[in-house]
């Protein structure tokens, strides 16, 4: 079974990668204009895509990708699940840094704060951090592309004070604290 | 006026909002310019239906203005009511040759012979449509204006759509349209909806319609210009494929507005659960119903986003294919398929 691993391309000089995953394509492509349209210092690319394994053909022109972002909706289990099986197709070298959780919806309703446990607890397991973002106004998707430009940069090695990913993570990871496993 | 033109006249004004009344009456063309400007719409409506009454009194009208009036209001109103298609099949050699005075002629003629006291009204309105108005009435009584009955029919099409028949009256008019066309016999189109317009789009085609082709693409360069180059997605083929897919089965653009798709289940059951449930004889009936303010365009959505699973099920397609939005499926062999019940002849049809 072929799985994404970050290292196996050589990076692009000023440029940088992100991969926005989500089963529902509903945020992805606002998102990718967003993250587009803010960023001028360096070159950045948007692979979108609906679940990993990503399709073999594509293999020769996609670029390194830095940062493999996955995208939940809290509001649908079904996003949840895809989440989990898409896991599974990373190499376990993209946990150190690469990877990170970005969850809609969650303020609405009983059914997200479970779901929003549980998804805290699998990115604890993966040492990754969880962003939680806004996504139906224009603001919202622009405070998102901010945050994500951000961890980006670092990921893809351009942050000036020699940060690297893994540092970076370690920092930002998410944990889970005794209160939530009492839920 | 007697009392029953009164009540007609009653119902009309009272069911259109204030604002289109003017319009109307001008379109009407019964009442004179200073009693136009007389009446004032921003009063109550008893009060303006209390004015109109008495404007028609002193012009000495009768049921046969008020009826054109009702008849100008729901040409200009299609999408009120339930109306239901029927179609019209077996064309003898010269149905093409049908002209409107002949359709016309035949038409009155058969329903007077047939029932004593009849209102029959015609128009043809500027987009070729026949708009035909009927008061039953039987051998003793009068027609009854207040349950007329709506009949659109574009002439050389095979459609006709009715609303308000009741079953008594069914054959009459049945019978009636078949020789009136020049046609063999009249079939149920198992298609109802609230919107005249809607179903008129969906059977005379009057939306856009994608047919497989090759090279798809139409369909390619409408998606790509709005992309930024930088950005670039690993599912295209597939998004595209699907994008191809829903738009062959429900057309591109905005599509006609049904409401509803009824499935009539008359099959065995067939589940891995309940062994009890699949071991009977009788049917496990149940019945399906897909509601929504625009059915085709949800469908659609659907199946372009990914939602359900391509190729299109034929039994969501044949909504648009066939022109229905009520089946009965039955198990016959190693697939399932639907019949249809004619009117004249029965005739089995398979998805």
């Amino acid at each position: 079974m072929a799985l994404l691993t970050p290292y196996s391309k050589v990076p692009e000089l000023n440029t940088a990668t992100v991969l926005l995953v989500e089963s529902e394509e509903e945020l992805q492509s606002k998102l990718a204009d967003a993250i587009v349209h803010h960023e001028k210092d360096f070159n950045v690319n948007v692979r979108l895509a609906r679940r990993l394994p990503l399709p073999v053909e594509n293999k020769e022109g996609r670029p390194r990708v830095d940062l493999m972002v996955f995208i939940v909706n809290l509001l649908s289990e079904h996003s949840l699940q895809s989440v989990e099986s898409s896991l599974t197709h990373l190499h376990s070298d993209c946990f150190l840094g690469k990877v990170c959780f970005l969850v809609t919806d969650a303020r609405c309703g009983s059914h997200t704060q479970e779901r929003l446990v549980s998804l805290r607890k699998l990115a604890a397991s993966h040492q990754c951090p969880v962003l939680c973002a806004e996504h139906r106004t224009e603001d919202g998707v622009n405070a998102a592309a901010v945050r994500l430009l951000n961890i980006l940069k670092v990921s893809a090695g351009m942050s000036p004070l020699a940060t690297t990913a893994l540092y970076l993570s370690s920092l930002t990871r998410c944990s889970v604290t005794s209160d939530l496993e009492e839920d | 006026m007697d009392a029953q033109t009164t009540s007609v006249l009653n119902r009309i004004i009272r069911r259109i909002p204030n604002k289109n009344i003017e319009d109307l009456l001008k379109k009407w063309n019964c009442l004179s310019a200073d009693q136009l400007r007389a009446l004032d719409y921003t009063r109550p409506k008893w009060v303006i239906v209390e004015h109109v009454i008495s404007f028609c009194e002193e012009n000495r009208l009768n049921m046969k203005h008020i009826t054109n009036l009702e008849m100008i209001y729901h040409i200009e109103n299609p999408d009120r009511g339930t109306w239901h298609a029927c179609q019209l099949a077996e064309a003898q050699d010269d149905a093409v040759c049908v002209e409107l005075t002949q359709f016309k002629e035949q038409f009155k003629a058969h329903l007077h012979g047939v029932i004593r006291h009849i209102s029959i009204k015609l128009k043809k309105h500027e987009d070729e449509a026949i708009w035909i108005r009927i008061a039953w009435g039987d051998n003793f009584n009068k027609p009854n204006h207040l349950k007329p009955t709506y009949v659109v029919h574009h002439l050389h099409t095979s459609y006709v759509f009715i609303s308000n028949l009741t079953a008594k009256h069914k054959i009459y008019l049945c019978q009636a349209l078949v020789i009136a066309t020049k046609h063999g016999s009249i079939k149920d189109g198992h298609l109802s909806t609230k919107s005249l317009t809607a179903m008129r789009d969906l059977l005379l085609r009057r939306y856009q319609q994608v047919f497989p082709n090759a090279h798809s693409r139409i369909l390619q360069d409408r998606n790509t210009v709005s992309s930024h180059p930088c950005i670039g997605k690993e599912h295209g083929d597939h998004e595209e494929m699907r994008r191809q897919m829903s738009c062959e089965a429900f057309g591109l653009g905005p599509s006609p507005k049904l409401e509803t798709a009824v499935y009539r289940l008359e099959t065995r059951y067939r589940g891995t659960g309940d062994h009890s449930l699949g071991d009977r004889e009788e049917f496990f009936r149940g019945v399906v119903r897909f509601s929504s303010s625009g059915l085709l365009d949800s469908l659609r959505h659907c199946v372009a986003s990914g939602i359900a699973e391509g190729p299109v099920t034929p039994l969501l397609s044949a909504i648009t294919q066939r022109g229905r939005n009520y089946f009965v499926i039955t198990d016959k062999g190693p697939g399932v398929s639907s019949q249809a019940s004619a009117q004249t002849a029965p005739s089995q049809q398979t998805l």
